[in-house]
């Protein structure tokens, strides 16, 4: 069994995914790195050299101008206004400089989409490119059974998924601390609020370090790439195209980001698996798609969607007539 | 492809999926049965007031301060911060103004502890307020009853009582430098009531502002009395680019002219 696994990576190594994925990495980071830098450039430029607070307090200000003009996303800058204040009151800053406070912010940003993508470079072509190549058939003609055959792949699946969430924050620690230096990792982040009926809730607000939160982080977003990772594994098998199951798989996403705006009376799209990505929302405590999911509700729906991925993956690999 | 690398990667990866798994652990547990401990918040304090090098302007207000009709967005505080960093000035500028602020509002925006630390921290203090309440969204051109407007007066000449005594309190040191209003509506049919309305506000203000120390009235009716469409926004209520470099040029030359000058 190890050998089989061993074996699938070293095919996955062997096609040099992991360098486009850790180029793509490196090329949206300094992007992102300097486009942060360049903002705080503009900031001390617009208020001169000032303390955070004032800063913040400058902020949540252009924000409730902006309140007018805001539209559908009203409810939602209102409640980040109110979050914003909260930091103010008690003397949190929401974005010490540093390497975690950007980390904080690009794991929140990518989780729902970037870093299911990168998943996705990986897994959608898993099973569908040894059948283009035929190789499949050479594998199945080993004296192994079919599901260990399959489950030696979706092992390996999961362990390309840690190396990517691996190399993605590896990637941008590296450049953040060289860009604003790697302090703050203890730094507080408020945590807990959630929002009821369009208000903001303080009840469950605690103060966690920065480097906690940042591994929870991370953890919530290895799952989200993880049940990602397994319907395009899925997509493999039912598909032979692996082009198909790419962009299948990528209208899945796309479209997930757009019903998240726009399901708020549609109820139950809350058992859509593209809806309940946004995990990181549950910590960051914005108001989620639908009212009242909570992170327990997502979690089950995706765990479901990827426990139904599987099953089918195996009886379809099993059964299927392989020419 | 040696398969001692690959073994290495392999189990590289694996501790790597152990790390995710126990942050996701910690997540679930934080978050669905609750944290261990909540530790006591901390509550902002009354911290020592950091010395600033730069010369520090807050300007409080309604839309006038936030700068809306201006095509850069600056409004009158931008540009009185560029013309005094023309003159060499090291400012820093902090614009708290809120579109459609009225002077009720504006006592409960000066409660805010970060806001009354700000006043406290500023050299020189900018503020508009007073529109909101007269105009009272439109209502007041249908009813330009004395009436009306001795209520709508007493009632903003009262909160501008207790904003000024709120901005010393604060800050016994700073100008505060109060902008008059001015009259949008002259060339409108109803236009000598309205600039009547607003010549006997902006006297009250004058009348109220005399009671506090370092506090200086500046007149805006003049600069729009001539030529009132070509300094007002394409919504006839907001100044334009122009208006506000007036009302800007106005200011900066009062305060480097040793109006403010530390």
């Amino acid at each position: 069994m190890i050998s089989l696994v061993q074996n699938e990576l070293m095919k996955l190594l062997g096609k040099r995914r992991f360098m486009i994925i850790a180029a793509i990495i490196v090329v949206l980071l300094s992007l992102f790195t300097y486009a942060q830098s360049r903002q705080s450039e503009a900031v001390k430029e617009r208020l001169g050299d000032v303390d955070w607070r004032t800063e913040l307090q400058q902020r949540i200000v252009d924000w409730q101008n902006r309140l007018s003009s805001a539209g559908q996303w009203k409810d939602q800058l209102q409640i980040q206004i109110q979050q914003y204040q909260y930091y103010l009151d008690h003397d949190v800053n929401p974005s010490e400089p540093g390497a975690p406070t950007f980390i904080r912010g690009f794991v929140e940003n990518s989780a729902e989409l970037f870093l299911p993508l990168l998943v996705m470079i990986v897994a959608v072509d898993l099973v569908s490119s040894e059948r283009s190549m035929g190789t499949i058939k050479l594998l199945l003609t080993r004296p192994v059974s079919r599901f260990k055959v399959l489950l030696s792949k979706y092992i390996a699946l999961i362990l390309s998924v840690s190396l990517i969430i691996f190399l993605f924050g590896l990637l941008s620690f590296l450049i953040s601390a060289v860009m604003f230096g790697n302090q703050g990792w203890s730094a507080p982040v408020l945590t807990g609020f959630s929002v009821q009926g369009g208000e903001l809730n303080i009840a469950g607000v605690r103060l966690v370090s920065q480097s906690r939160y940042i591994l929870q982080q991370f953890g919530l977003a290895w799952f989200i790439s993880l049940v990602v990772g397994t319907l395009s594994f899925m997509l493999s098998i039912l598909m032979r195209s692996s082009a198909a199951g790419m962009g299948t798989m990528l209208a899945c996403l796309i479209s997930g980001a757009i019903l998240s705006s726009m399901v708020s009376s549609w109820e139950s799209a809350k058992y859509l698996f593209m809806v309940n990505l946004g995990l990181m929302d549950y910590m960051s405590g914005s108001a989620p798609p639908v009212e009242g999911m909570t992170l327990g509700f997502s979690l089950a729906v995706l765990a479901v969607w990827m426990l139904g991925a599987l099953a089918v993956s195996f009886t379809v690999f099993m059964r299927k007539d392989i020419y | 492809m040696h398969s001692l690398k690959v073994r290495f990667i392999a189990v590289f990866a694996a501790v790597a999926c152990l790390l995710w798994l126990l942050g996701l652990g910690w997540a679930v547990k934080d978050y669905l049965i609750g944290a261990d401990s909540v530790p006591g918040l901390p509550v902002a304090g009354d911290e020592p007031q950091p010395v600033l090098k730069a010369y520090k302007i807050v300007a409080l207000g309604d839309s006038l301060t936030r700068g809306t009709g201006d095509s850069e967005g600056k409004g009158y505080a931008g540009y009185v911060g560029d013309l005094l960093k023309q003159d060499g000035m090291d400012v820093s500028l902090v614009n708290l103004g809120i579109k459609g602020l009225t002077s009720a509002q504006m006592t409960e925006q000066l409660k805010q502890k970060e806001v009354h630390r700000q006043i406290g921290q500023a050299d020189i203090v900018l503020m508009t307020i007073g529109g909101n309440d007269l105009f009272d969204g439109g209502q007041t051109l249908s009813n330009l009853t004395p009436e009306n407007l001795a209520s709508l007066g007493d009632g903003f000449l009262a909160n501008l009582k207790s904003v000024l005594t709120a901005v010393r309190a604060a800050n016994g040191r700073a100008v505060v430098y109060v902008l008059g209003l001015y009259d949008p509506f002259r060339d409108l049919e109803s236009g000598d009531r309205t600039s009547s309305a607003v010549r006997s506000w902006n006297y009250k203000m004058t009348e109220v502002l005399s009671g506090y120390s370092n506090t200086v009235f500046v007149p805006t009716y003049d600069l729009f009395q001539q030529n009132t469409a070509d300094y007002l926004f394409t919504d006839h209520f907001h100044p334009n680019e122009k208006g506000y470099r007036l009302m800007a040029g106005r200011l900066a030359a009062l305060i480097t002219g040793g109006g403010g000058r530390p």
